[in-house]
């Protein structure tokens, strides 16, 4: 089996918990990563983005002062991101249908669960590398295309104003665990696997 | 709703789908910079050889957590002087379980990612909690602090059972799920 050689791409970790940071770059090295910058907060991620240009960000969410989210949404929509389009996988422990939806609406790329494991890490930088998404700016939001992939001929076909709708969850509280696969779906817009 | 015309630019980038939404291409790609998949690329070999390496790094987490544990019942002795309604130090217990919570499972140890889940559970959100809250948050960090002292792996088998089971029962008195 070949895989993805990922010595070429930069990582930047953001975690507020020293352990985990050394956890991620421990794994990415071992997948053969050789570009690997930390950051301890959002605040010096931001500052880290103004002379680096990773290539995929890889975030905490629960941190402060700046949480995840913030984060995100500083990257995707500031005035002073240096690349608003750049890949950003969260890392969290927070799997509940209405965290991923509200994570998703920030602009997140890729969704982790934690605990995480060097398969679970490779598969989804396998799926940033896979499956680049147009970003799509509409109504405040700036981030990857959330909408369903399965309408016909997208993205070259006529696309009424339904198309744009946000795609919502079914039913619940929002407070229902989502599987792996349940979040890819939500992120991707994959209907009916 | 009506249609919305297509208005593609001269080199297709940029592709209005209605009048206020603006599909955009990102610049480039990774597929580009890192290429197909290949030999040397990472394999099944590679992924075992990185969850070995991770599992070297247990006795670091040992270490770890041992220090997260220790604040965490510094934290929870403070709260208790303090009759539960500091709520800088629920905050701090709900920071370190959140650790704890996101940490164990990466490393074997997958009891202390439940057992953390559910103290998080427990009082994530709470700005005071009452006597017998603290004591199930008690019972919580005492399990933690057995999964270390003896070594429970993996789900810890029945013994993991029985932990998890009283405080299931424990939590759900309090309404903690």
């Amino acid at each position: 089996m070949s895989g993805y050689c990922l010595e070429s791409l930069n990582f930047l970790i953001i975690d507020d918990n020293k352990h985990m940071r050394a956890l991620v770059k421990t794994i990415l090295y071992s997948l053969g990563c050789k570009n690997v910058l930390e950051a301890g907060d959002g605040a010096d991620a931001l500052k880290e983005l103004e002379h680096s240009a990773p290539d995929i960000i890889i975030c905490d969410w629960h941190m402060s002062p700046l949480d995840g989210l913030d984060f995100v949404r500083l990257v995707r929509t500031g005035t002073d991101s240096s690349n608003p389009f750049v890949p950003i996988l969260m890392l969290t422990g927070h799997t509940e249908s209405r965290r991923v939806m509200e994570a998703r609406d920030a602009g997140v790329s890729e969704f982790l669960a934690k605990p995480i494991s060097a398969a679970s890490l490779y598969r989804r930088i396998k799926a940033i590398i896979e499956n680049p998404r147009p970003f799509i700016k509409y109504k405040g939001y700036f981030g990857p295309d959330r909408r369903r992939r399965q309408i016909p001929g997208y993205p070259n076909d006529r696309r009424t104003a339904e198309a744009v709708e946000i795609i919502d969850i079914q039913g619940g509280s929002g407070r229902h665990e989502l599987t792996h696969d349940e979040v890819s779906e939500l992120l991707n817009g994959d209907v009916g696997r | 709703m009506t249609e919305e015309k297509e208005d593609d630019t001269e080199n297709g980038e940029e592709q209005t789908a209605s009048a206020n939404a603006t599909l955009i291409e990102p610049p480039s790609t990774l597929q580009e910079k890192v290429g197909p998949p290949q030999p040397g690329g990472v394999d099944l070999e590679a992924l075992e050889r990185a969850e070995a390496v991770i599992a070297n790094l247990s006795d670091q987490y040992l270490d770890w957590v041992r220090e997260d544990l220790k604040k965490m019942v510094e934290a929870f002795e403070q709260l208790k002087a303090s009759g539960g309604g500091d709520q800088e130090k629920i905050k701090k217990i709900f920071q370190i379980s959140h650790d704890v919570k996101g940490q164990g499972g990466s490393f074997g140890y997958d009891l202390m990612t439940t057992v953390g889940n559910s103290l998080c559970r427990l009082i994530e959100n709470k700005t005071a909690l009452s006597p017998s809250h603290l004591d199930v948050v008690k019972l919580h960090i005492d399990t933690l602090n057995v999964i270390i002292k003896q070594d429970i792996q993996g789900d810890g088998g029945d013994m993991g059972k029985k932990l998890l089971t009283g405080l299931t029962m424990a939590a759900d008195k309090v309404g903690g799920a």
